[in-house]
C-alpha cells in the first residue's frame, strides 16, 4: 500500500520533501500570516496508528520470475470450482476481479465497499485493500467476519492467511463506537458494551463523560432508526405524515435492493454456473443491511460533555478506537429545520442514490467523501444530501466562480429561493442573518487579515452557528492544515466532501480520510459512461514532428526555453488550427489549453479566436463565455489553467491541449472533466466527445504526456496515438507552412523573456505576482526564484528505473 | 591521392538528424563521425561508431517515454 507509506516518510526524515510540501501548503495559505512552527507535529495528527499498516510488505520473500509475475503457489489453493468465481485475492493485498463473470454485480459493490479501485479496464479490475478501504468498509456497517466470509466465497482460491490476518487487524476496532449528537446532547453509543467498558476505564475519556444522576449505569437504548430516506422522486406519493413516509421508503429500499438479486437472478438462470452460496450470501448482506435499519439494534451510550468532544474524539483515535461521527438529524429539535426540498422535477441518477444511500445509510447522516467524475452531478448530490438533512447547510468551493454555479445549482433542484441562500466572498456579500445556506470559499473562511466590517459580522454569525451540514466542494485541492483551520472556525454536525480526482501527486489525500471521513462511494468511469451518464470521450495523443530548426535549438538552449520551443513548434500550430478547423466545419465547439501565457497569446492571437487568462477581467470572461454558449460564430475559445476546475462549459465537446502542467494526472483528469457533461441528443455508442493532446516529438513532452495519462488509464480510458493527421497535408491556408515563416516563429521564441517561458501563476500559487510585472518583491530559496518549486505537482525519483519489464526491452547491439 | 573511408548511410526524420548533427558537433561521443550531410533525410557516417550512436539513441528514447506500468513508489 503505497500512499501512507509514503506520506510518513516524507514526515519523517527527509527535509527535502518537507520543504516542498511546505511550498505546497502555502498556496493555499499564503494569506494566512500564521507562522505555527509545530507544522510537521500537527501534519500527522487525527490519523490513527492503524493506518499505516500495510498489507504490500507481505509478500516480500515470494519469487517473482523475470517478467515480475510473483509464485503465490504455496500460499493459495485453486478451488475446484474457482471458474465460477470471480476474484483472486493476493496476499500483497491486491484483488482481481473478472469484470465478466457472472457474479460481477455482487462482487463489485462488496469490493468497492471494502477496497480502492486502482485499474479499471474492461475485463480485469484491479482493488487494493488498505486499512483506509477497511476502515471505510467498516463504517458504512459491514462487519468484519461478513467481509471475510464474503471475500471467502467469491474467491478462487482460498484467502492468504496474511490478508485475513490485515483484515482483522483493520477492521476490528473500527467503527464499534459512535459518536452521536441526540437532542442536542453528545453520546458515545455502541453495539458493544464491552467496548464502552473499555473506553471507560481509560483516564481520559473518564473525566470526559457526562453524569447527571450518581451511579447511573450505560444507557440501554436501542436504534429505533427508521429506514432510509428517501432521496429524488423514485415513487410518486410523497406525503408529510413521518409514518407513511417511512412505509414508503422501506419499499422503495427493498425495491432497489430487490433490483439487485432480480438481476443475479437472471444471470443465474442464464448460465446457471453461479455457485449457490454467493447469491445467498449477497441476499443475506443485503438484508442485513436493511435489518440495520429496520430492526432495533440494541445499543449502550454514555454521555459525554460537549466541550471535551474534541478531547475525546483525539483519546480515541490514539486507543485505536476512532469515533465515527454520526448526526441524527431527524431528532435534532435544537436547531431550527430550514425549509427547502428538492424540486419533483430533480430526478437522481442511480449512482447518485447509491451514492447518498452509503451516506444516510441509518437514517442518520455520516461524514464522509463522496468521488464522482466531473460532471455526472456532484453538486446534485451536494444539493440533495442538504435537502435531506434540512438543516443550514454550509458550502465551500475553490472559487467565486463557483460559488455562483452552487447557488444557481440550489435554486435550480431545490425548493431554495434567494432569500434562503447567502453568497460570501469578496465580491457579493448577502445579509446572513436568517438564511438556511450559506456558500462561500475555503480562502473566505480561513482569511486572517483585516476584513472589513460586514465581512467581520458574517463571520462572526458563522462562528456562532451549529452548521447542520457542511459540503466541502473539490475537496481534493485542500491541504489538510487549511481543512484543520476550517475546522476550527466552523461547528458542523456532518461533512461531505465532494471530488472527481481523489488523488494528488504527493499522496496526502489519505488523511483526508480521517479529517473528513471516510470515502463513501466511489463511480466506475466507463460504466458512466456505456449508460450514457457522461459523454463518451475519445482521447488522443497527437504526434508533432519538431521542425528541425526548433529541434536544434531544443538540443542547445536550456530547460525554461525548451519548454517554449515544444510548445511553439510550427508543426503543433499547424495541427491545432487543422483540428480546429475541423472541429468547427462539424459544429463542435471547442476549448484549447495552454498553460503557457505567451503560447496562449500566440496562438489566440493568429488564430483571431477570443481567450481567458488570469489577467482577463471578471466581466470580459463572463462576456466571452456567453459568446461561447450561445452565439453560433464563437465556437473555438482559448483558455489557460484558470479554467481548469469548476468552469462549467457544458457545450464544450472538444478539448484540444498544447501546453501542460508537467505530469500531473489531476490537471488531465480535471482538463477531461471540462468536456465529460453528457452532451443531448447523443447517442450512448459512439464518440460524442473529443479529447486531443498534442506532443512535440523526441522532446521530454512525450514522457510528461505519458505520465499524466496514468490516472484516467487506471480508470479505463484508453488513449489513441495519432502520427499522422490524414488530410492535414492538402489543407492549403494554415499558417507557418513556409520556411520562412517558420524562422520568424523561432526568432520569436528565441527573443522571449524567461518570464514568457513560465506557465502562468494563479493566485495562490507559491511563484505568483499580483499585477504580473516582475517588480515585486518576494522571498523564496533559489529553487523558487527559478520556477523551480511548484504547487502541485513536483517528480519524485523512482528507485527501481532500470527495471523494465523484458517484454518491451529492446533488443539492442 | 584517394582516400578511402568506409561508411553507413543513415536514413532518419529531419529532427533526428539533428539530434546526430548536435552529437557530431558537441563530439558527444568523443570525435566527429558525420562524414557527410546529404540531404533532410540523409547523413552518410563512418561505420565504427554506429554501435554507439545506437546506445545513445536508444538511452534518448528512453528518456523521453514513460512506463505506464511501473508500480507506484
Amino acid at each position: 500500500m503505497g500512499p501512507p507509506k509514503k506520506s510518513k516518510k516524507d514526515r519523517g526524515s527527509s527535509d527535502k520533501f518537507a520543504k516542498k510540501r511546505r511550498a505546497e501548503d502555502e498556496a493555499y495559505t499564503q494569506l494566512v500570516d500564521d507562522n505555527d512552527s509545530q507544522d510537521c507535529v500537527s501534519e500527522a495528527d487525527g490519523v490513527p496508528g492503524a493506518a499505516s499498516k500495510n498489507a504490500e510488505t507481505n509478500d516480500e520473500n515470494i519469487n517473482t520470475d523475470e517478467y515480475g509475475a510473483k509464485d503465490y503457489r504455496a500460499q493459495m489453493q485453486l478451488r475446484p470450482d474457482h471458474a465460477n468465481r470471480p476474484l483472486w485475492v493476493a496476499p500483497n493485498g491486491h484483488v482481481f476481479l473478472e469484470s465478466f463473470s457472472p457474479v460481477y454485480k455482487h462482487a463489485h459493490d462488496f469490493l468497492i465497499a471494502i477496497s480502492e479501485p486502482v485499474c479499471r479496464p474492461e475485463h480485469i479490475h484491479e482493488y487494493k485493500l488498505t486499512a483506509y478501504s477497511l476502515y471505510a468498509a467498516v463504517s458504512v456497517g459491514l462487519q468484519t467476519h461478513d467481509i471475510i466470509e464474503y471475500l471467502k466465497r467469491l474467491s478462487k482460491t482460498t484467502i492468504p492467511e496474511g490478508i485475513l490476518e490485515f483484515i482483522r487487524l483493520c477492521t476490528l476496532s473500527y467503527g464499534k463506537v459512535k459518536l452521536v449528537l441526540k437532542h442536542n446532547k453528545y453520546f458515545i453509543e455502541s453495539p458493544h458494551p464491552e467496548v464502552l467498558q473499555k473506553l471507560l476505564k481509560d483516564p481520559v475519556i473518564q473525566k470526559c463523560r457526562l453524569i447527571r444522576n450518581e451511579g447511573e449505569g450505560f444507557i440501554q437504548g436501542t436504534m429505533d432508526s427508521k429506514a432510509i430516506t428517501q432521496f429524488g422522486t423514485k415513487l410518486p406519493a410523497t406525503s408529510d405524515n413521518p409514518a407513511e413516509d417511512a412505509a414508503s421508503t422501506s419499499t422503495a429500499t427493498t425495491a432497489g435492493a430487490a433490483g439487485a438479486p432480480g438481476t443475479t437472478a437472471e444471470g443465474a438462470a442464464t448460465t446457471v454456473a453461479v455457485p449457490e452460496d454467493i447469491t445467498d450470501f449477497y441476499e443475506k448482506i443485503d438484508k442485513e443491511e436493511e435489518d440495520e435499519d429496520e430492526a432495533n439494534l440494541k445499543t449502550v451510550s454514555f454521555e459525554v460533555a460537549q466541550e471535551k468532544i474534541e478531547l475525546i474524539q483525539k483519546r480515541c483515535i490514539e486507543i485505536e478506537h476512532p469515533l465515527l461521527a454520526e448526526y441524527d438529524f431527524r431528532n435534532d429539535t435544537n436547531n431550527p429545520d430550514i425549509n427547502i426540498d428538492l424540486k419533483p422535477a430533480a430526478v437522481l441518477r442511480p449512482y447518485q442514490e447509491k451514492s447518498l444511500r452509503k451516506m444516510f445509510g441509518n437514517g442518520r447522516a455520516r461524514s464522509g467523501v463522496i468521488v464522482l467524475p466531473c460532471g455526472a452531478g456532484k453538486s446534485l448530490v451536494g444539493v440533495t444530501a442538504c435537502c435531506t438533512v434540512r438543516k443550514r447547510a454550509l458550502v465551500l468551493c475553490n472559487s467565486g466562480v463557483s460559488v455562483e454555479q452552487w447557488k444557481q445549482q440550489f435554486k435550480m433542484w431545490s425548493t431554495a429561493d434567494d432569500s434562503m441562500i447567502c453568497r460570501f466572498t469578496s465580491e457579493a456579500k448577502d445579509k446572513p442573518m436568517g438564511c438556511g445556506i450559506l456558500v462561500t470559499t475555503y480562502s473566505m473562511i480561513t482569511h486572517t487579515q483585516k476584513r472589513s466590517w460586514e465581512a467581520e459580522q458574517t463571520m462572526r454569525w458563522l462562528q456562532e452557528q451549529e452548521w447542520g451540514i457542511m459540503v466541502l466542494d473539490e475537496v481534493h485541492t485542500i491541504p489538510a492544515k487549511m481543512f484543520r483551520r476550517v475546522l476550527t472556525i466552523v461547528q458542523s454536525h456532518c461533512k461531505l466532501g465532494l471530488t472527481a480526482t481523489l488523488l494528488r501527486e504527493d499522496d496526502k489525500i489519505a488523511d483526508l480520510n480521517f479529517l473528513i471521513g471516510p470515502k463513501l462511494y466511489e463511480a466506475n468511469w466507463l460504466e458512466l459512461q456505456k449508460k450514457g451518464y457522461i459523454a463518451r470521450v475519445q482521447c488522443a495523443e497527437v504526434w508533432c514532428p519538431m521542425s528541425p530548426e526548433f529541434y536544434r535549438e531544443y538540443l542547445t538552449t536550456k530547460t525554461s526555453k525548451k519548454m517554449l520551443l515544444y510548445v511553439m513548434n510550427p508543426s503543433k500550430f499547424r495541427s491545432c488550427q487543422f483540428l480546429i478547423k475541423y472541429h468547427e466545419k462539424r459544429g463542435d465547439k471547442t476549448i484549447v489549453f495552454s498553460d503557457n501565457v505567451f503560447a496562449l497569446k500566440h496562438y489566440a492571437i493568429k488564430m483571431n479566436k477570443p481567450f481567458i487568462y488570469g489577467p482577463t477581467s471578471q466581466n470580459e470572461r463572463i462576456q466571452i463565455l456567453q459568446n461561447f454558449k450561445f452565439n453560433a460564430k464563437v465556437n473555438t475559445i482559448f483558455v489557460s489553467k484558470v479554467a481548469d476546475t469548476s468552469f462549467d462549459l457544458p457545450e464544450a465537446n472538444v478539448l484540444i491541449q498544447i501546453s501542460s502542467h508537467g505530469g500531473s494526472r489531476r490537471q488531465e483528469a480535471q482538463r477531461l472533466g471540462r468536456i465529460l457533461r453528457a452532451k443531448k441528443g447523443a447517442i450512448a455508442e459512439e464518440y460524442n466527445a473529443f479529447f486531443y493532446t498534442l506532443v512535440s516529438q523526441d522532446t521530454m513532452e512525450m514522457s510528461y504526456s505519458r505520465k499524466r495519462q496514468r490516472f484516467l488509464v487506471n480508470q479505463g480510458y484508453s488513449y489513441k496515438v495519432i502520427t499522422h493527421l490524414k488530410g492535414m497535408d492538402t489543407e492549403t491556408d494554415l499558417m507557418y507552412g513556409t520556411q520562412e515563416e517558420q524562422g520568424q516563429l523561432l526568432q520569436l521564441v528565441l527573443s522571449a523573456s524567461d518570464l514568457d517561458c513560465e506557465d502562468e501563476k494563479v493566485p495562490g500559487e507559491p511563484g505568483y505576482r499580483p499585477g504580473g510585472s516582475g517588480t515585486a518583491k518576494r522571498m523564496g530559496g533559489l529553487s523558487s526564484m527559478s520556477g523551480g518549486d511548484d504547487a502541485v505537482y513536483y517528480e519524485h525519483r523512482r528507485k527501481n528505473n532500470g527495471n523494465v519489464h523484458p517484454l518491451f526491452k529492446k533488443f539492442r547491439g | 591521392m584517394v582516400n578511402v573511408m568506409k561508411g553507413v548511410l543513415v536514413e532518419c526524420d529531419p529532427a533526428m538528424k539533428q539530434f546526430l548533427l548536435h552529437l557530431d558537433e558537441k563530439l558527444a561521443l568523443g570525435r566527429k563521425f558525420i562524414i557527410q550531410d546529404l540531404d533532410e533525410n540523409h547523413l552518410f557516417i563512418s561505420t565504427d561508431i554506429v554501435e554507439v550512436l545506437q546506445a545513445r539513441v536508444d538511452e534518448l528514447m528512453d528518456r523521453i517515454s514513460f512506463p505506464l506500468h511501473e508500480k507506484d513508489p
